[in-house]
């Protein structure tokens, strides 16, 4: 931006002020909304809390912290926030660029598929976590009644913890498993067919041209679509609010959950601070790592 | 760059091409894609089809598995009886809808002044400024749910119309999706009206917002499928369960003490989901536009 430009054009002087009017009213909703809590989120984390009417009382430094981190419920919570992101990754990446590679060729029924990926994408995570409630459910669910037809053991969904958090996963990534899979279209639709066939004017068959050069063009595509479906999954509340409310014992419980529970459930403001801003930082860390993931593309 | 991104959304979402000669690969892949639209289409379409069962015979012919357990044996529409006469559901219905309005609207609004300055008015510290808001796209609602419940508390908005849309009405993402929209209309365009006199305002009503239609309608598309699907926030929020929205409403279905409302259920998760993912199909094009940018920062 040069300053020099806007003294220059008297007729287009008008800019200065109606410009900053124009950015007003989204940049006042912003500040209220979402800066000013954020801040709030931060000090918070810091603060003693009247145990009675949860009103700030004071400062208590790191005390919400060490109070946090001492308590293993919350230790449990960070690990299942951290198995939650991997089996998201292990899951939704590897099927999301099968799909997408799938669905690059136009063949019959590809128009179809796309509409059910779509349509899965658009509904809301509480209808699906609804319905998936009723296919998971124990003894009668749709899933128990399909492994019972077929003579295997009943399984204990979403009461067995591991299984839980598999089952949410499983869930999550049928409904959300659309946006990486387009963003993998997307840069499979770009990549030009002419270094196809000059790869295959030199003899090289299907797999080596998936590996060198589908691939390598993929990556800037494939590292967005992974920290999209990290944070994705740090973030995720409701399907565990709505399939297991965090139980059983807490084992689906991730941060997200955790600090939910502190705040609304148990009347702990200055812990669930403490814990969302843990979690603001663990977000921080993943965004710092994508966003130096992505630069190093030019070494390819 | 985003007209590279809107030429590969367009290709996504175009028609296949006609298939000249049938191979092997081909027949596979269609069966590949078959089964894929099953799975993605089969819970959305197992509780439509729920729906039409009374709770009685949702429960009778779930085991053992027959073609009933999937179809309706006895068509009803009593379960969508009960939601509207007696679950008091249009009311919740009325709330999604003033409150997906409310956010559209005011994201619209907001969205095209601030993109369109973004774009085309020069002023200090323009870039700084956008580069701020847009950092507010990364600001999870889960890390500052409290203290935006104390603001909206504050204003004395808890169980109100605008507690459901003013928090989120203001978009990081239609900011940027407006400004590039705006940016990519050719600035030829605004010197010549301004030759003929036309104030900054009257090219931003006259000539920016026509050329943009196409960003405008991804932008209320998927403002609309956002504030639709709210959740979390609506839960905290509301307090009266009259001015509660559907998806929480149907949520409570689920955990009624000694009163099973399967039926129900399906037929209120099947109200609010068979409209929205039809609009998400039918208007594809936009949707896949603005998922891609949205991704595509």
């Amino acid at each position: 931006m040069k300053f020099s430009s806007w003294t220059v054009n008297p007729t287009r002087r008008g800019e200065l002020a109606i410009g900053p009017l124009m950015i007003l009213p989204a940049a006042l909703g912003l500040c209220i909304f979402q800066f000013w809590p954020l801040g709030v989120a931060i000090l918070n984390s810091f603060r003693a809390f009247n145990p009675f009417n949860h009103r700030p009382n004071g400062w208590v430094g790191f005390g919400n912290y060490q109070a946090v981190l001492a308590d293993p419920s919350f230790q449990s919570s960070f690990w299942v926030s951290l198995i939650y992101m991997a089996l998201m990754m292990v899951v939704i990446i590897p099927s999301a660029l099968g799909l997408a590679i799938l669905l690059d060729k136009r063949m019959p029924g590809t128009a179809l598929a796309r509409g059910a990926i779509l349509g899965a994408l658009a509904s809301s995570e509480a209808v699906a976590a609804l319905i998936w409630n009723a296919i998971y459910q124990p003894n009668s669910g749709l899933l128990d009644v399909i492994f019972q037809t077929f003579g295997l053991p009943s399984q204990p969904f979403l009461t067995d913890g591991h299984l839980a958090v598999v089952c949410i996963v499983i869930m999550t990534a049928w409904k959300d498993i659309g946006l990486p899979m387009l963003i993998f279209l997307g840069a499979l639709q770009a990549i030009p067919p002419h270094l196809f066939e000059a790869a295959s004017m030199d003899g090289a068959n299907r797999w080596n041209k998936f590996w060198r050069i589908t691939l390598p063009l993929l990556r800037p595509s494939l590292v967005l679509g992974l920290f999209m479906t990290t944070i994705a999954a740090a973030r995720l509340f409701t399907p565990i609010q709505i399939l297991t409310a965090g139980g059983p014992n807490g084992q689906t419980s991730n941060i997200a959950y955790f600090s939910y529970a502190q705040a609304f459930l148990f009347n702990s403001p200055g812990p669930a601070a403490a814990s969302v801003v843990m979690m603001l930082l663990m977000l921080v860390v993943i965004t710092v790592i994508q966003a130096r993931a992505l630069r190093s593309r030019s070494g390819i | 760059m985003t007209a590279e991104v809107l030429a590969i959304a367009d290709k996504i979402v175009a028609k296949p091409t006609p298939v000249t000669q049938i191979r092997r690969g081909t027949v596979f892949g269609a069966i590949g894609l078959l089964l894929v639209a099953f799975f993605f289409a089969f819970p959305i379409v197992w509780s439509a089809l729920s729906s039409l069962k009374s709770t009685e015979d949702i429960v009778k012919f779930r085991y053992p598995l027959t073609w009933w357990t999937f179809l309706p044996p006895f068509p009803t529409l009593e379960n969508y009886h009960a939601l509207f006469f007696q679950l008091n559901f249009q009311r919740a219905l009325l709330n999604t809808v003033i409150a997906s309005a409310g956010q559209v609207i005011i994201a619209v609004v907001t969205s095209t002044l601030a993109g369109y300055a973004f774009a085309r008015l020069r002023f200090p510290l323009r870039n700084v400024l956008f580069g701020l808001l847009l950092v507010t796209a990364f600001i999870p609602l889960e890390v500052i749910l409290v203290p935006l419940y104390e603001v909206v508390k504050g204003m004395g908005l808890v169980s109100t119309y605008p507690a459901l849309f003013l928090p989120f009405a203001c978009s990081p993402f239609g900011i940027y999706l407006m400004r590039q929209a705006f940016q990519s209309i050719p600035v030829e365009l605004d010197d010549a009206a301004r030759v003929d006199g036309a104030s900054t305002l009257k090219i931003f009503w006259r000539i920016a917002l026509p050329n943009v239609k196409p960003a405008l309608a991804t932008l209320v598309l998927i403002q609309f499928i956002w504030s639709w699907n709210a959740y979390l926030w609506p839960l905290v929020i509301i307090q009266d369960p009259s001015m509660q929205i559907a998806q929480v409403a149907i949520a409570g279905y689920k955990s009624v003490p000694n009163f099973p409302l399967d039926g129900p259920l399906f037929a209120g998760v099947t109200v609010v989901t068979i409209p929205l993912v039809a609009i998400a199909i039918i208007l594809q094009r936009y949707y896949v536009r603005g998922l891609m940018s949205s991704g595509i920062r």
